[in-house]
């Protein structure tokens, strides 16, 4: 199952008669387990339009999504319970004050599975279990959200999509505004929650090292078209992702500087930085 | 909720636009007072008939007023409704029985459904809703047969039907010289000139100054709000927060995940402000400069002297 675009585009209401493209013939399939896909592109090129088509937030304009074996076109079919694809589709949104709003972390979480008629006890057991799924201890169960750091918001609004149990979870730009360490422990976390579940997970990001690092699959939208749909290491051997305004992951370029200026021939795709030390570490000893 | 446009301001070049704001409000609240002081149809249609030249003239769209009518139908209708009901003055038009009967429930049912199904064509609705009543009235007339259950007169006076077209196009005037007044001034032109001319009131302790502040950082902000209200309903709804249905209990809930956040990120963004405004030396209170002077020219006079004699107008024909 998972979620089917076909040549979807979309385009938003602008002044008069005039209309924004903000997708342009979208086909992509993506599978409901085992995919950890980064959707890159600069700030513009339709990486949340996209994404929220795949919760059909918003419909298409033209072409059919199908989401789980239901398709969502552009006009609203009252048979479709689009609900349920929220379910099943978890859209985390960038700033966790756009939906924080109970007194308690606890009450917060249960709010999803609440919708979705879970009873009350098994709706806090869930919170409970989402809550250290993203890290965080039973003591922050009784925190007000809105005392919280901002990164702890952050994991308590993943927490909140996560107590829904969906089969695909997405999170618009889950790193921005987060120091270093929170970015690795939120990273890690991703990985993990990946691994031990089977869930596919897709984040839009702007940092390629984190995209290099981690993910599996690397979708790039430009002004609203798919460029490249594949591996990272695919992506990043190619030597004209500027063109879509991307950059190289650090490791790639500091190895590749240091070829060029001391003339080595090292191998300059390295995931990490530790394996990207070593190889250093390699070329100084001999 | 993309599509809400602050204000009713439609670009344009025509005479209007470029009228000092301040000439305007003041010529609108003339020509308002004037035409309250009119008396007879005969008068109040000749007022009718400058209005709609200088709609013309200064190339107003008429659809657009048109549209800024929509919410007072009901308020035109019940004038109507009530001023043919109840006014009993003058000569009797009309005096017709009225009959109820199984057969005339069962037409006026028919006809009810008949009208709600045409009620697609939107751009007739208001032609329906009569061809609607007239069949009503026909249908109570005429179409009783037997069993009756029971009759009542309709009496429609001369003076009634006057009463309620003079009543109804004074209300035409007015809304649409305040429909004209804001199709043609920006929302910043207009809380400008609301400044400028309340500044006297700084006497009594109304600073007009930060009126005007207020009621613009509220408009420029209206936007910013409705965008990030559907942030948050995109962000519920993507947490099961069903809008469109779900029970009145759910709802009150599904209600308090969006006002929270709502107000959360209002205040904050009110906060942010006041730091950004302080952080470039504002200080309220303090007399500023702006990028644009209002100035008066020759239109504001030829407004002056039509609105006066409207004005002079209006008074003559009361005294004599």
């Amino acid at each position: 199952m998972g979620i089917q675009f076909k040549e979807v585009s979309f385009q938003y209401p602008g002044w008069g008669k005039q209309f924004f493209e903000a997708l342009k013939d979208i086909s992509l399939t993506i599978n409901d387990k085992d995919e950890f896909i980064a959707l890159v592109g600069e700030t513009g090129s339709g990486k949340s339009t996209l994404a929220q088509h795949m919760n059909a937030l918003i419909f298409p304009t033209s072409g059919t999504v199908e989401i789980n074996g239901v398709p969502i076109t552009a006009k609203r079919n009252k048979k479709i319970k689009y609900n349920s694809i929220r379910q099943q589709i978890g859209l985390v949104f960038q700033f966790p004050e756009y939906q924080l709003f109970e007194e308690t972390v606890e009450k917060d979480i249960m709010f999803g599975p609440k919708n979705f008629r879970v009873p009350e006890e098994e709706a806090r057991e869930m919170a409970k279990k989402a809550l250290n799924m993203v890290g965080l201890s039973d003591k922050y169960l009784t925190r007000n959200p809105f005392n919280l750091s901002g990164g702890e918001k952050k994991r308590v609004s993943i927490a909140g999509i996560l107590a829904m149990n969906p089969k695909i979870l997405i999170l618009d730009e889950p790193t921005s505004g987060l120091d270093p360490a929170g970015k690795k422990l939120l990273m890690n976390l991703f990985k993990s929650i990946q691994k031990e579940t089977g869930k596919t997970i897709i984040i839009i990001t702007h940092d390629m090292d984190l995209v290099y690092e981690y993910t599996n699959r690397v979708l790039v939208l430009n002004e609203g078209m798919l460029e490249f749909d594949g591996t990272p290491d695919y992506l990043f051997h190619r030597h004209d992702i500027d063109k879509w305004h991307l950059d190289y992951p650090a490791t790639i370029s500091v190895l590749r500087a240091i070829n060029d200026k001391f003339h080595y021939n090292l191998d300059i795709y390295q995931k990490t930085i530790d394996a990207a030390v070593s190889t250093i570490a390699k070329a100084v000893q001999s | 909720m993309k599509n809400v446009i602050i204000g009713q301001y439609i670009p344009g070049s025509s005479f209007f636009y470029h009228i000092d704001p301040r000439t305007k409000i003041i010529a609108v609240v003339v020509l308002m007072v004037a035409t309250f002081l009119l008396e007879t149809i005969w008068q109040v249609l000749i007022g009718f008939g400058i209005a709609l030249i200088l709609i013309i003239a200064g190339r107003v769209p008429i659809r657009k007023i048109v549209k800024g009518l929509k919410p007072l139908y009901v308020l035109l209708l019940f004038t109507l409704v009530f001023q043919i009901a109840f006014n009993r003055v003058g000569t009797i038009v009309l005096d017709a029985t009225m009959q109820i009967s199984p057969f005339s429930i069962l037409f006026m049912i028919a006809a009810t459904i008949i009208w709600r199904l045409l009620a697609s064509f939107k751009k007739f609705s208001l032609l329906l809703f009569f061809a609607y009543l007239v069949g009503l009235f026909f249908i109570m007339k005429n179409l009783a047969f037997s069993p009756l259950w029971t009759t009542w007169q309709l009496t429609i006076y001369d003076q009634g039907l006057i009463m309620s077209g003079f009543v109804i196009i004074r209300l035409l005037i007015i809304i649409t010289l305040s429909t004209v007044l804001t199709l043609t001034t920006k929302p910043t032109e207009l809380t400008q000139g609301l400044e400028s001319l309340l500044r006297p009131l700084k006497a009594i302790g109304l600073n007009s100054e930060d009126f005007a502040l207020i009621i613009s950082i509220s408009l420029r902000y209206i936007p910013t709000i409705l965008d990030e209200a559907n942030k948050i309903m995109n962000a519920q709804a993507s947490r099961g927060a069903d809008f469109a249905e779900g029970r009145l209990k759910d709802k009150v809930v599904q209600v308090i995940s969006l006002l929270v956040p709502m107000f959360i990120i209002a205040f904050k963004r009110s906060e942010e402000l006041a730091d950004a405004m302080e952080s470039r030396n504002f200080v309220p209170g303090k007399p500023r400069t702006r990028i644009h002077d209002l100035k008066f020219n020759y239109r504001d006079l030829i407004t002056t002297v039509i609105t006066v004699l409207c004005l002079a107008g209006s008074i003559l024909v009361k005294v004599l």
